[in-house]
This record gives C-alpha cells, structure tokens and sequence, in this order.
C-alpha cells in the first residue's frame, strides 16, 4: 500500500560512473534522466576564449592560468584542440593522481544535482571491490558522500550491480545478477530477494578497451571510444582495422568477466539455494554494442557455469539503468 | 569481493516471494522485500535492521484501524450440540493436518510409585510436588469463524499442550553452582505449586516433575486463543495442559532454544506420552507466546515465552509457528513491534498466513480490512464477556 506522505519526487539516484555521472528522478510515474561526461579538458586561459564560452553556455571554471571545460562539451574541445580528456575517476574511484579531478567531479555532481530540497534522499553508486584484490573505495565513497552531503542531501550509497538488479528485475522479485560494464570496471551483483549475495567487479571494462586499442592502431583512446560507440557491433566481419581491435578486445574483457563470475560464483560458500533459474542482465556504455549480449551468451555457454541462468537480456536502457536502480532503492527508503 | 547476508530459510524465503508477487508497485515491492529480508544495499547503517523490522510489521499490519466503525450485529452465543464443522473450512482452507490421520505414538505406564512414574519411552516423572486444583471443567468451542457462526459445543477431556517459560531467575549452568541451581530449582517448584501455574515443570537438570494433577485446569493461558480443525478455543485452562521448562526466552530476530539439550529430551518424551495419551494432535502443541492475547488492547502476545525459538523439530513436532494464529484471523487481533521483534522470523510465517486470511475474508464479503476487523473484535468481546459471566472466579494467567 502507498503511503500517501511519500514524495517520490524527493528521491534522487545518481549513478557515479567512470566514464559518466548520471541522474535519475521521478516525475509522477515517468523516470527522468540528466547525465554528464565525468570528464574534462583544460585549455590555456585567454579572455576571448572564456568569452565564447560564456557566449555558448559551456560549463568551465577558471583555475589558475587554465579553463577546464568540464562534462559533456570536454569531449568536443578534446576534438577540436586534438587532446585526450582527462577523467576524474579511475577503475570505478575517484583517481588520486589527478590534481583537479576533486574539483571537478564537484563540479559535476552539483550540476546535476543541485542543492537538496530539506532532508533529500539520494543514493548514489559505488563499485565493488575488484575480484581477488583488496582494494580500498573508502576514499571515493566518503568524497562522494560529502560533496552531496554539502549539498544538503541524505546520501546513502548502493553497489552498482545491485542497481542493476533493482532496476531491471522487479518480475523476478529482484532476483538475479545485474551486470554493469563501464568504462572503469565491470560490476556484477548476484541479489536473492533483493539482498546482494555475492558482489564484486573485474578490472578491465571500456577503458581498458579503448586504451589497449589506441595503442595497438596508433589512434587516440578518444577517437577510438567514438568509434566504439558510434559504429562498433558483434558480426564478426569488421570493415576497419579500428573495429577489429575492438573486437578481440571486447572480446578478452567478455572472457575474462565470464571466468571471474565463474570463479566467485563456485568459491562463495554463502550461495543461496535458487529453487529456480535466475536472469542475468546486462548494461552500462561497454555493454551498449549491438551483438554484445549474443557475444556474452555464446561465451557463458562455453563455459560450465555455476548457477542456472532463464534467460540474458540487455537492460531497457543501458546508459542509465544503475541511476534508475540507485533512485528506485531511494524511493523504497522513504 | 562483498559477501552480504544470505535471507533467510527456504521456506520463509518462498512465503516472501509469494507475498512480494502481490504488490504491484516495483518500488514497494522492493520497499517489502528490503524489509523482509536482511537485505540493505546501503553500507554501514547500524541500526537499520531494527528499522527495518519495525517497518516490516508496520506493513504487514496493514491499514490500521481506523476510528469509522460499522457494527455488525451478531446474535449471541448460545449452546448447540452440533457444529458446523463444513461451513468452516469451506469459509477458511484449513492449515490443520487431519486429526484422522495423525500418528500418534504409543506410550505406556511401566511403573508408577509413591514418588514417581516411568513410561515405557524413558519418561520419568516425579510426584513430590505433585498437587490438586479445581477439576478440569467442560469448556465451549467455537466454530472455525466463529464471526459467522453463533453457535458453540461443550467439550471435555485434553485438546492441547500450551509450552510455557518460567522466566525465573537463572544461574549460570556450571558445576559449581550445582547446589544454588538446585535451591532456585525447588523454590520455582514450590511458587508453581503454590500458584497452580502449570501441569508440568522440568527443570535445569531435565527432571520432569508433575504439579497440577491432569485431571484438573492449572493457571498457565487464561487470556488465548488457538484453533485447530474442529473449532476455536477461548481460554485454554481447561482444554490445554500447560507443561513449563525452567528457562527464559531469547529474544530477537534469530532466538536460539533456551532450553538445555537434557530439557528438550524431558520435552520430547513428557509430550509424546501425553499426545499419545489424550490423542492430541501435533498442531495443537504450541508455545504461551502463540496463544497469548491481551483484551484491553485487543493485541497478541501478551506473554512472550518460547516467542520464536521453541524446537519443535527436536521435540519431535511440526513447526507450528508456521500456522496463522486464530486470534487474528478469527477475532482480529492485531501486533505490536516488540511482539514482532521478540519472535523473530519463524513467526512471522504464521503472522503472514493470518494477515493474507483475513484480507481474503474481508474481501470476500466485500468490508475493508479495518471494517472486518472491528466486526471479529466485536465478536470476540461478546466470547469474552460470556465466558467470563460463565466462570466467575477465573483467574488470569
């Protein structure tokens, strides 16, 4: 039964990707989505450069003898001036090696959030620790609670493949693994009755990808994303040399998120005892390729995996499904 | 690589599902699952199973009553030689086992002296303490849903077995304190003799001692409900023989059995020479905290003792905290969070099925669930004040 004191409209989802920050909230029954690139570029400071972008209503901040131009137009100048963007994140966490990444993923956040209406609730996104390492995402999830905490909000974090789940398995009582493939990490969350069972994430996603690609073909990580995204799909017959790289790279990280879903799923002694197969869903950008989901299923069949699987299915929308998660988990905690 | 908490038994875990499967809304569905299960995707909020839990009774009580009432006009009870057993369990699918076809074991008396009793399972039993009160008295039992049914029959003879708690104070269970456990061991003999507060005790050691002859109603369940196949009990003094362990109830979300490896062995054979005896069946052994009722509020568990953590399997019985308690689905009473709190989750299985039972109810006759409720609530105080006109002198356990 609905508690009429609820507003839904107070609740936020914000899906802190590498690659991307996303947000989600809900305007009477419809889901609503902003996001921007969680990237930046800087330029040399000059007045008439700051004035055009004052004219073109670009998000920049002036720091020092620089602008940087953050969010989703970084990725335009990073063209135009023939530079890489640079990126406040790093494997699915705030990347300490880059001065300015604090600053602008501040930046970011307060864009799309904005400052919280009194006691808002907003869950946000945090990876999982990689599988076999013991890495330590104290640091970025505290920063990222603060920033949102200076903005007023009632911030709570939530494991991206759990948002997976919760967005995308309401049929199956929020059963099943949810799989996010970013740009930093793949995340991947096994929930039984919407409580995560078994969470963890695999090094290599989009990133590695494009990086690995960029040097085997000389080209720029960036150039080799657009390609990516624009034009790359599963067929087996690629046109270009770019796309063909992608390819053995797509495929070496499919491999290897299918043998650590196998290897943590046999070793967990904390496995549920499924009475009946679980769906598995995929999303996130890495994941968006036509002929991905194919690809992963052809691949999890060659192996003998651990759970029974009903059925693999993209996400409605990959790009934002994590967000949508995070919001629905903050709307279930009113 | 995070590993959280697993949800619970598989049975509970179905009862969950079926139940989520019924609410529509994607994000109260999960706003119940998060409840039901131990589940939080956030990380590091202490304190948010005890919310969780509070919120999870809010829930399944479901709309609270509201202050608008319809009266329904009920005649009053009056006595009959027959019961309308079938319109009961066409109204009601029955959670019961057959009593036909229950097995019941086969005990006998191998010896009986001045000062104790052997049965042919091993079972001693010691009479020092043993004592009289008022012979057991013929006792009405209501129809299944006695809110449409103002008929009742007289009864006699050993319908059930309500397991109860001393509650009294305990000593660590050591060797050295053998000669202070012994002391407080006779003393709560002495207070329950004294008091008529149960049939049987067994203590610390797993001495079975007898206090109130069977023959004769002790104080142990003045204000309870039960009901089994045949008809719902009001008042189990006298239709149930009231066996205490000497222990206190462990509380919370995952109670541990309070009693001693040598107490459930007392428990199994003490129960399986007394069903074997009087033909009880297995659903009608169950724990005070189950039958408890309190009129002021018209709320459950008033006594919480063996709440959640009875070993029914150990004792050699069905779980029967996996069945609805009549007191809700028949005269609608409702919960507080400290009874579900104490419980924990085997409970909450009985608490489910009841709660789903009355929705249907309501629905079937086409009233609210608040409007039903207060027309069970009405019926039940029409019982009360009958039985207690009836038996003048009844004492409250």
């Amino acid at each position: 039964m609905k508690n009429t004191t609820r507003n839904p409209g107070t609740a936020m989802g914000l899906d802190v990707g590498t690659s991307r920050i996303v947000m989600a909230q809900r305007s009477g029954e419809e889901y609503q989505y902003d996001s921007q690139l969680n990237a930046f570029v800087a330029i040399p400071y000059a007045k008439l450069t700051e004035g055009v972008l004052q004219k073109e209503e670009v998000p920049y901040t002036v720091r020092g003898s620089e602008i940087i131009v953050h969010g989703n137009e970084s990725e335009k100048f990073a063209e135009l001036l023939n530079t890489e963007t640079r990126r406040t994140m790093t494997r699915g966490v705030l990347d300490a090696k880059e001065p300015e990444g604090l600053a602008v993923i501040r930046q970011l956040i307060t864009a799309l959030a904005g400052p919280a209406k009194e006691k808002q609730k907003l869950f946000f996104t945090v990876p999982a620790a990689s599988l076999g390492a013991e890495e330590n995402l104290t640091y970025h999830e505290a920063t990222v609670r603060q920033i949102l905490a200076e903005l007023g909000y009632e911030a709570k974090s939530i494991n991206e493949g759990l948002a997976v789940v919760y967005a995308e398995m309401e049929s199956s009582n929020f059963s099943g693994v949810g799989i996010s493939c970013g740009g930093g990490l793949c995340n991947v969350c096994l929930a039984y009755l919407s409580v995560p069972v078994l969470s963890f994430s695999i090094p290599k996603a989009g990133d590695y990808i494009d990086s690995s690609a960029a040097q085997v073909t000389g080209e720029r990580s960036n150039r080799i994303r657009l390609a990516k995204e624009d034009s790359f799909h599963f067929n087996g017959f690629f046109t270009d040399k770019i796309h063909q790289v992608l390819g053995v790279y797509y495929d070496e990280v499919i491999h290897g998120l299918v043998a650590g879903m196998k290897q943590a799923f046999a070793n967990s002694r904390t496995m549920p005892k499924l009475s009946r197969p679980i769906p598995l869903v995929l999303s996130g950008g890495t994941a968006v390729p036509e002929g991905f989901r194919d690809r992963f299923e052809k691949i999890l069949g060659e192996n003998e995996f651990p759970i029974q699987i009903s059925e693999i299915r993209m996400a409605a929308n990959p790009l934002t499904t994590s967000a949508k998660g995070a919001l629905v988990a903050a709307l279930s905690d009113l | 690589m995070t590993v959280q908490v697993t949800p619970s038994s598989p049975g509970e875990a179905h009862l969950v599902e079926w139940r989520a499967r019924r609410i529509e809304d994607p994000v109260e569905r999960l706003r119940y699952l998060r409840r039901s299960t131990s589940g939080d995707s956030s990380r590091g909020t202490a304190g948010a199973a005890k919310r969780r839990l509070h919120i999870f009774h809010k829930y399944l009580r479901g709309v609270a009553p509201s202050l608008l009432y319809v009266l329904v006009l009920l005649p009053a009870p009056t006595p009959s030689s027959t019961m309308d057993t079938e319109r009961w369990e066409q109204a009601v699918q029955s959670p019961f086992g057959n009593p036909a076809r229950e097995v019941y074991p086969a005990i006998w008396q191998v010896e009986k002296t001045g000062g104790y009793e052997v049965y042919s399972n091993g079972l001693r039993i010691e009479d020092q303490y043993a004592t009289s009160n008022r012979p057991r008295a013929l006792y009405p039992v209501f129809g299944r849903m006695p809110v449409e049914d103002p008929t009742f029959a007289w009864r006699s003879g050993v319908a059930g077995i309500v397991f109860h708690t001393t509650e009294s104070h305990m000593l660590p269970f050591q060797a050295e304190q053998n000669q202070d456990l012994q002391r407080l061991g006779k003393n709560l003999l002495a207070v329950v003799r004294q008091n008529r507060s149960y049939h049987f005790v067994i203590d610390r050691f797993g001495r079975v001692f007898r206090v109130v002859q069977e023959s004769d109603a002790a104080n142990h369940a003045g204000e309870s409900v039960w009901a089994d196949a045949t008809g719902t009990y009001v008042n189990l003094n006298d239709s149930f023989l009231g066996v205490a362990v000497e222990a206190e109830t462990e509380r919370g979300t995952d109670p541990q059995p309070s009693a001693s490896p040598a107490q459930i062995h007392a428990l199994r054979v003490l129960t399986e020479m007394l069903r074997s005896k009087y033909r009880i069946p297995a659903s009608n052994c169950v724990t005070h905290a189950q039958v408890s009722v309190n009129p002021d509020n018209m709320r459950i568990g008033y006594h919480t003792d063996w709440a959640g953590n009875f070993p029914f399997a150990a004792v050699g019985l069905q779980d029967n905290y996996a069945m609805p308690p009549a007191s809700l689905y028949a005269f609608g009473f409702e919960y507080d969070p400290a009874f579900v709190k104490s419980t924990g989750a085997r409970v909450w299985k009985g608490l489910l099925l009841a709660e789903e039972q009355m929705r249907e109810q309501a629905a079937a006759r086409g009233m609210t669930v608040a409007k039903y409720r207060i027309a069970l609530q009405q019926r039940f105080r029409q019982i009360h004040a009958a039985l207690r006109n009836g038996n003048p002198e009844e004492k409250q356990s």
